[in-house]
């Protein structure tokens, strides 16, 4: 009977629980966010790792990256963020560990098409 | 002379009672989002609102009465602000007269002809439907709650409410003596407020605005500030009418039994809004009619075999 | 009272996702309504014959927000049975784990917007902040709340450890606390019982006329689940129970999905315990050799259907997708009759819209 009635009065005294509670929101931008280290934000790029051999372009769903090569020592790498979808192919293709996410946010973008990061530029010392 | 235009602006007449209005609804959302584990909106929220929405834009739809439209929600502030003259505060009523109950009751439904005028008036459908689910709940509401408020008055052998106070001075609260008329008179309070559970004619879910679809601008401010007094009115008439304590020597004394009592009737009024679902009307109707109103008159019977 | 025609849609508060629908009223009574989809198609079958299978997973995501990984989950395994490979019994472990999860996901927020449109804001805050639970389990092993890329072809692309596995068992008990609260609100709350008890109710034979699949159908005693009737693996390999009600009005329909959230949760403790150890993906080769293949799987709104056709090349030749939503929507009209106006977002609600799905 006791049991009947605290499930009926289930919901009020969740109500009154949650009075005295603290509130689950966070006050974004001015509180803290807890992001985890998995969490896929902005590209890192190493160009010390970095070859030219083109594999995160082939897959990349959203052409976000592009590869201008003229030789195995002349080469483009440049990623358009605002195309990006983060979805981390491009980390998984990568064999060297030269292209990966961090787990920081992007701001936000004002000019989409003509915001253009230059990952990798490499010119051919021999040919100057 | 002074005095009266001093009352009639000031206190207990607009300017208290419009501040009075958006207090309980900055408390009311409030409160309702502590309920919810949410943070709630800051304190000057509603006075916020209503400062924006007098700079918007005022659009309706071709066709409808401009005139008649801004008329509209004018008569329902005006009525529910008259309505709150009369009522006492804490004891302090400059203008009482006998048969006032009558005439409060009276001010307070016009704004239910009123909600339902705009909707018929502005021509889109969801006003029209709104506006017609507004004159259904009006009819399952009404009777129970008058039937309940006339309980003290009975009880007091008097229709002004100065009377009705005057007597639970000597008898006590009239809560002790009718404690179904006061759930009674909640539930028609409710009903009369358009709130959770009965907001029926506002439902956004099935009638996106109810009849205030169309409305923007001033007139929406108007009707918003409408509402709110009307629910302040309310909460002070029941209080008066059923939490009347014995005569407390000291002013101060009695103005804080009077805002603790007003909070906690708005914090009953928040966790009912919270705790149930909307009803549909046709199940509302049901319950007015084949539960509320045989328990009012039961009450009635109860009371006048009391004093008997 | 005359008759006239309101629209529902394409804007209106009761829709997440844009929706074209007229319906017939008169007074409080509906007589009937017509639909009109279309708002949402982004032409992702034709994308799909553009791209190759590697991207063609990262597309396939963004069909649907709430259950993305369900079609991933089934165009990777189309592929795998192309490709005729053999993909490690943990990666097939995890994404059942992922699928379970983003079906409590999918069900507690479909009980707050049901909850939200009767007009009982308090439980859809409540199922949402439970639901939050759901997605930092998702976040903390993935990387994204709704957009998880977990998928690759060849298996999966995240892995568990220690750490992790104690994470998700203890947020798993909480869950489970937190939806014993939520079931005593269901089945005790007098108001919601009073808004869903009787509302649109459909019979056995208007359920298989229009081959309506998913919890609307187990609402109505069709015991239909692809889980347990056409499995994927590991689902062969776990036990569970299908959750069916006899009435198929909008409370059998709201009580299917709230016990189906107790099973997810029974299904991700047994998975926690039965996965096996071993690598999580294998290398697969880039062009898929000819043949056609049809893959059905189970949804949080029903059974998923997809068609893939290779021609030798890397890029497919043709994707065929059918999903739950557009069963149910096209027996919406039919239930759209007899009902009052205040039933309406109860019905719509019940046939748990994802017009993205529908449209792709």
């Amino acid at each position: 009977m006791v049991e009947q009635l605290k499930k009926r009065f289930r919901l009020l005294s969740s109500i009154i629980e949650a009075f005295i509670k603290e509130p689950e929101t966070v006050n974004y931008p001015f509180g803290e966010l807890d992001l985890p280290e998995t969490f896929r934000g902005a590209i890192v790029f190493d160009p010390e790792k970095c070859i030219g051999c083109g594999l995160c372009v082939r897959n990349c769903p959203a052409d976000a990256l592009q590869m201008d090569k003229k030789s195995r020592d002349e080469f483009k790498l440049i990623h358009y963020p605002a195309r990006c979808a983060y979805c981390g192919q491009c980390e998984d293709d990568c064999r060297h560990g030269a292209i990966s996410h961090s787990n920081r946010l992007v701001d936000p973008i004002r000019d989409p098409e003509g915001y253009v990061v230059v990952l990798h530029e490499r010119k051919d010392e021999t040919l100057a | 002379m002074i005095e009266g235009l001093l009352n009639l602006l000031f206190f207990p007449g607009m300017a208290f009672q419009v501040i009075c209005a958006l207090s309980f609804e900055w408390l009311d959302r409030k409160l309702l989002a502590l309920f919810q584990r949410r943070v709630g909106p800051p304190w000057y929220q509603p006075l916020a609102d209503m400062i924006k929405l007098f700079s918007k834009e005022d659009l309706l739809p071709k066709g409808v009465n401009d005139r008649v439209a801004g008329l509209l929600p004018i008569v329902s502030l005006a009525s529910v602000l008259t309505a709150g003259l009369y009522i006492p505060v804490a004891g302090f009523s400059p203008s009482a007269f006998e048969g006032d109950l009558i005439v409060i009751l009276f001010l307070m439904s016009v704004p239910t002809l009123a909600y339902y005028l705009a909707g018929i008036l502005s021509i889109g459908i969801y006003s029209v439907l709104g506006g017609g689910r507004s004159l259904l709940q009006y009819f399952s509401y009404e009777v129970p709650f008058l039937i309940a408020l006339s309980g003290p008055a009975i009880m007091a052998g008097s229709w002004s409410i100065e009377g009705i106070i005057r007597s639970q001075y000597l008898l006590g609260p009239f809560i002790i003596y009718q404690p179904l008329g006061f759930i009674l008179a909640i539930v028609g309070l409710i009903g009369k407020l358009k709130r959770d559970p009965l907001d029926i004619p506002s439902a956004s879910s099935e009638v996106v605005g109810g009849s205030l679809t169309e409305y923007t601008g001033t007139k929406l401010a108007l009707w918003h500030l409408a509402m709110n007094v009307q629910a302040v009115v309310g909460i002070f008439l029941l209080i008066n009418l059923f939490l009347g304590w014995t005569k407390l020597a000291n002013p101060i004394v009695a103005v804080i039994v009077f805002v603790f009592e007003c909070l906690i009737l708005a914090a009953v009024l928040s966790a009912t809004s919270a705790v149930f679902a909307r009803l549909r009307i046709d199940q509302l109707a049901g319950m007015g009619w084949r539960i509320l109103v045989p328990l009012a008159l039961a009450q009635l019977a109860m009371i006048i075999l009391m004093g008997v | 009272m005359a008759k006239i025609s309101i629209p529902i849609g394409p804007q209106h508060p009761l829709l997440k996702e844009p929706l074209s629908m007229k319906v017939d009223i008169s007074g409080e009574k509906v007589y009937g309504a017509s639909l009109r989809l279309g708002y949402v198609h982004r032409g992702i079958e034709r994308l799909a014959q553009q791209r190759n299978y590697v991207q063609n997973v990262h597309l396939i995501e963004r069909i649907c927000g709430i259950c993305s990984h369900i079609h991933t989950t089934t165009y990777c395994h189309a592929v795998e049975s192309l490709l005729k490979i053999e993909v490690p019994l943990r990666a097939h472990y995890l994404r059942a784990l992922m699928c379970e999860l983003e079906r409590i996901h999918s069900h507690l927020l479909w009980l707050g917007i049901l909850a939200k449109h009767v007009g009982l804001e308090t439980i859809f805050m409540y199922t949402w902040h439970d639901r939050e639970l759901a997605l930092d389990i998702m976040e903390e092993i993935t990387g994204g709340r709704v957009l998880h890329a977990a998928n690759q072809i060849g298996g999966v692309r995240f892995d568990l450890d220690k750490d992790h596995i104690a994470m998700i068992h203890r947020t798993v008990d909480k869950l489970h606390n937190k939806l014993d609260r939520l079931l005593d609100v269901i089945e005790n709350e007098p108001t919601l019982i009073a808004r869903t008890r009787g509302v649109a109710p459909v019979s056995t034979e208007l359920i298989k006329k229009y081959c309506v699949v998913g919890p609307v159908a187990r609402a109505s005693n069709v015991d239909v689940d692809m889980r347990r009737d056409n499995p994927l693996p590991p689902y062969d390999q776990l036990s569970f129970s299908v959750v069916t009600f006899q009435e198929g009005d909008a409370l059998a329909r709201t009580r299917v999905r709230a016990y189906e959230i107790r099973e997810s949760i029974y299904l991700c403790e047994q998975i926690l315990e039965d996965i096996p150890d071993g690598p999580v993906s294998t290398r697969v080769p880039r062009k898929v050799p000819e043949g056609e293949v049809i893959i059905r799987s189970e949804a949080p709104r029903g059974e998923l259907f997809y068609y893939v056709r290779s021609d030798g090349t890397d890029k497919p030749a043709r994707l065929k997708i059918r999903t739950p939503t557009l069963a149910a929507l096209c027996l919406l009209p039919v239930q759209m009759s007899e009902i009052q106006v205040a039933d309406i977002p109860v019905v719509l609600a019940g046939v748990d819209l994802c017009v993205a799905c529908a449209d792709r």
